[in-house]
């Protein structure tokens, strides 16, 4: 059914749930596995995953996520890639875990073949067509580290040709009207312990994203990171707004 | 968890619609910036252009300096060096002081605001008035610049009214722009032909011809300089270039990134000093050859001052200039000001959600985001990290370094049904604060798998 | 130890890696041309807020500036003819030269200037003005502002324009790209902040 369902087949997909997704989005990690069996892939979930220490060390406390990097690149090292459904975690993972065990003697250099699950399905597997439908108008969430570090998009500051790889995927789904937010990729003001530490401006970052999205006339905000969706999330429920935030792999896995 | 920072932001949002205006008049402005940056089909390369010279012009800084003062000096000006503010100002006041110079015009320098040049000068009896619109508005008002090229942005024209009846004369409840602007066009058109000496900053000192080069829109550096005989010029070392090929390079990045327009209105060369007059220039360092040295911070150098970044920033335009505590706000300030003094400066550090915009608008490409992430990581060995995010950050890593803890707060999540303690602690109220909390799964990945119920 | 020592000695401590020049041929080749400058020059000229107007031959260059200008009395210039296609036109409308004066301040109230531009730049209206004249206030404080300029002189970008100027030995030069302007005040747009109102570049 699919064109490289055999080759994949020989892939070792290790899946990273990241921590938040696990206890508030589980929905995600299942999609996640449910889309990649799909494509053939041969997938495996290491227990004793936590965090990737990416909320320590955004805050200023790398020192905390080193343990965890270490923890992180032992459990994933046997796997020919490691994948994810969280951008910002992935691309954490990917920048920083270099430097952060740069002193280790044993080293299984996961930041090279970790991938967020739509980049990985985009540029790896790169299905020509997909099982799912979603028939709804969705607005896509482009995330400041989807976009400006692991270019999920081209960014609206530079003078790049457009492209999306979100777009991309979703419009092999059947029934999907895709759209974006005016200021396409601005932040929607998450940023991790920011959310708290600078809560009113975090809290005004995300009521205006969250109205943009609305103003699309969209039904559902739809993006790669969990974390700008659960910070959007408690926006909407708080004000009562008529919009639903979802991840673009439960839209890629719904008809699985 | 509160920062100075945050407090000051926090009341400033109490103002909705002019949160609302700052936000909108300023992405308007980035806007612009975007629509210019795409006429130019080599606008990407022009900025690795602009990061390559400056990389190169601030690690040469000691051959290009000497060279430009040759060259400035056989162009007839008088050169001096600066080590700090203090100095700086010195040399500033016994030029005036020599020329017995009651009145002193100045065109907009963000270093005079650094070293505290006005106050300096008003000390010691000399009238300063400043010419650009924005700054001179600010003096009146006794008030600091909230942005570095738009310095009066969160005035309300209303006010700018109420003090120009006073300073100028101008009709009450007439707050027209164009009515103000001119008001204050025929006032300090006076204060320009009655000063004895004029000075400027320099957007670029030009190395091979020992000029200096200011940009402007509203041509208050040039009625400056062509009126007194006695032109004073001080610039920061990094605003060094080697020759006029390069500024080919940044006065088509300068305004297009600043401002959104195609260049400034007036692009001014400054090489030889009028005759009969004098042309003094001075050479500051004030901290700047110690950055040199710091690796992971050095490209700050290469700062243009456009103002971009804070155009740019989805905080600074939500939370304005007098949030910070640094005087220059936004992305820049908050490394400026680490790496003028951490110990006073790091409230500013907060301000930042990491959302990587700066990097993508700066037109020398300083890593603005990749600076700020390291002093967080500084923050701690200063001893100022906030102490109830060490709390979480510490907790968040106990729990997440023992995977039995972290399944049992999984298990527990939904009983409690909110954010369990370890992601939250006393962090708890401000994320309440402006969202409801996320709702725990009933089950987490990790028991559904456990359970085989993922297929 | 003076300062200028102590600084360049603590550049030389404190620099570490030292950097090559760049290579801007590349950046210089790929720099964006027009296939039509004049018709580029005029166009950004309206953005910039100001005007290009091209003489045309038969066209009297004094009746041009009189209908742009026809309020304007003192009218000061250091040019005595202007060159249009190939033929001299005396300049008839201006009555003083900027240099008659004895002090800059006394050209306060200057309705027009009338001054030679000599590199005029398509990409953003910017036109290099070379100080030909004594009191080179006249160029900012009068309150309009006439630039003539030679079409042929007219480069595509500032690259080239820099070219163009790299050989002029000057006191002074300054690029003028249409009337000063402020946005101080709430962002509203507004000319004439303290130079030129109004500015008229005469393509010749």
């Amino acid at each position: 059914m699919y064109e490289n369902q055999n080759r994949n087949e020989t892939m070792k997909v290790g899946l990273f749930i990241p921590c938040y997704i696990n206890a508030v989005y589980p929905q995600v990690g299942v999609a996640s596995y449910k889309l990649l069996k799909s494509l053939g892939v041969d997938v495996d979930y290491p227990l004793d995953q936590t965090c990737c220490g990416q909320p320590m060390a955004n805050a200023g406390f790398e020192n905390e996520a080193h343990g965890l990097a270490k923890r992180f690149d032992r459990l994933f090292g046997q796997y020919d890639y490691v994948v994810g459904p969280s951008a910002s975690c992935v691309v954490f993972v990917r920048d920083h875990y270099g430097n952060l065990l740069a002193e280790e003697s044993h080293r299984c250099a996961t930041e090279e073949k970790i991938y967020d699950i739509c980049e990985f399905v985009h540029d790896v597997l790169k299905p020509a067509s997909l099982r799912a439908s979603f028939p709804h108008k969705v607005s896509i969430q482009n995330s400041c580290h989807g976009v400006r570090l692991m270019h999920l998009s081209s960014p609206s500051e530079l003078n790049v040709p457009y492209y999306n790889k979100l777009r991309n995927l979703l419009s092999l789904v059947e029934g999907i009207e895709v759209v974006e937010p005016e200021r396409p990729d601005e932040c929607c003001g998450f940023g991790g312990m920011f959310a708290v530490e600078e809560h009113a401006v975090s809290g005004q970052m995300g009521r205006d994203k969250v109205q943009r999205h609305i103003d699309t006339g969209a039904e559902y905000i739809a993006g790669a990171d969990s974390s700008c969706l659960m910070h959007q999330n408690g926006i909407i429920s708080r004000n009562n707004l008529p919009i639903k935030t979802i991840h673009v792999v439960e839209i890629l896995a719904s008809g699985l | 968890m509160s920062t100075k920072h945050s407090r000051n932001a926090e009341k400033f949002l109490k103002d909705k619609e002019q949160v609302r205006w700052h936000d909108q008049t300023l992405w308007m402005v980035r806007a612009k910036r975007d629509n210019m940056s795409r006429q130019l089909p080599e606008w990407e390369r022009l900025r690795d252009m602009a990061c390559a010279i400056k990389m190169y012009s601030n690690s040469h800084l000691d051959l290009l300096l000497q060279e430009f003062e040759k060259n400035a000096q056989a162009n007839g000006a008088h050169v001096y060096w600066a080590k700090d503010a203090d100095e700086y100002c010195s040399i500033v006041y016994n030029i005036l002081r020599a020329h017995s110079v009651k009145h002193f015009i100045k065109s907009k320098s963000m270093l005079a605001e650094e070293c505290g040049l006005n106050e300096f000068l008003e000390e010691k009896g000399v009238e300063v008035v400043e010419s650009d619109l924005g700054e001179r508005i600010l003096q009146l008002m006794h008030k600091k610049p909230s942005h570095i090229v738009m310095p009066a942005i969160h005035i309300k024209k209303e006010e700018i009214g109420e003090l120009f009846v006073k300073e100028m004369g101008t009709e009450p409840g007439n707050n027209d722009q164009t009515y103000l602007t001119h008001a204050a066009r025929k006032n300090l058109r006076r204060k320009f032909i009655e000063a004895e000496a004029a000075m400027t900053g320099a957007n670029f000192a030009v190395a091979s011809t020992g000029e200096c080069v200011v940009c402007t829109n509203e041509g208050n550096a040039d009625m400056g300089t062509s009126q007194p005989k006695i032109q004073i010029t001080a610039f920061g070392m990094e605003k060094i270039v080697p020759d006029r090929e390069s500024l080919g390079v940044f006065t088509r990045l300068l305004a297009r990134s600043g401002t959104g327009q195609p260049i400034t209105t007036y692009t001014s060369h400054y090489r030889k000093p009028r005759t009969g007059g004098e042309l003094h220039i001075i050479i500051v360092d004030n901290g700047r050859s110690r950055i040199l040295a710091d690796k992971e911070h050095v490209k700050t150098l290469n700062c243009l001052r456009c103002g971009a970044c804070m155009n740019t920033c989805p905080v600074y335009r939500r939370s304005g200039g007098y949030s910070y505590t640094y005087f220059i706000p936004g992305p820049i300030g908050i490394n400026l000001g680490m790496l003028k003094a951490p110990l006073h400066y790091f409230d500013n550090v907060s301000a930042c959600s990491l959302c990587y915009s700066c990097q993508n608008v700066c037109p020398a490409k300083v890593d603005l985001a990749d600076q700020i992430y390291r002093w967080r990581q500084k923050l701690d060995g200063l001893s100022v990290a906030s102490s109830s995010k060490k709390v979480m950050s510490g907790g968040m890593k106990a729990l997440m370094e023992h995977p039995h803890l972290f399944n049992l707060a999984l298990r527990n999540a939904s009983v409690v049904n909110g954010l369990p303690q370890w992601m939250v602690y006393n962090g708890l109220n401000d994320w309440g604060k402006e969202h409801d909390m996320p709702q725990f799964a009933k089950e987490s990945f990790n028991e559904m798998w456990k359970k085989n119920k993922i297929k | 130890m003076s300062s200028r020592e102590d600084i360049l000695q603590s550049i030389r401590r404190n620099t570490q890696v030292r950097y090559e020049k760049p290579d801007l041929s590349e950046l210089e080749k790929e720099a964006v041309v027009y296939p039509d400058k004049v018709k580029q020059f005029c166009d950004i000229m309206k953005l910039t807020g100001g005007r290009a107007v091209v003489v045309e031959s038969g066209d009297d260059v004094n009746e041009i500036i009189r209908r742009q200008y026809p309020e304007a009395r003192r009218i000061a210039s250091n040019l005595m003819s202007i060159v249009c296609l190939g033929k001299e036109q005396k300049l008839a409308c201006a009555a003083f030269h900027p240099d008659d004066v004895a002090n800059p301040g006394d050209l306060d109230g200057t309705d027009l200037a009338i001054v030679a531009g000599r590199v005029g730049v398509c990409e953003n209206g910017a036109v290099w003005v070379q100080q030909d004249v004594e009191q080179r206030a006249v160029y900012f404080i009068s309150e309009a502002l006439v630039l003539v300029l030679d079409r042929r002189n007219l480069v595509n970008n500032m690259h080239e324009a820099y070219k163009r100027i790299d050989t002029g030995e000057y006191g002074y030069g300054v690029f003028i790209s249409g009337p000063s302007k402020t946005a101080d005040i709430e962002q509203a747009l507004v000319m004439g902040a303290h130079g030129a109102r109004d500015v008229t570049v005469l393509l010749v």
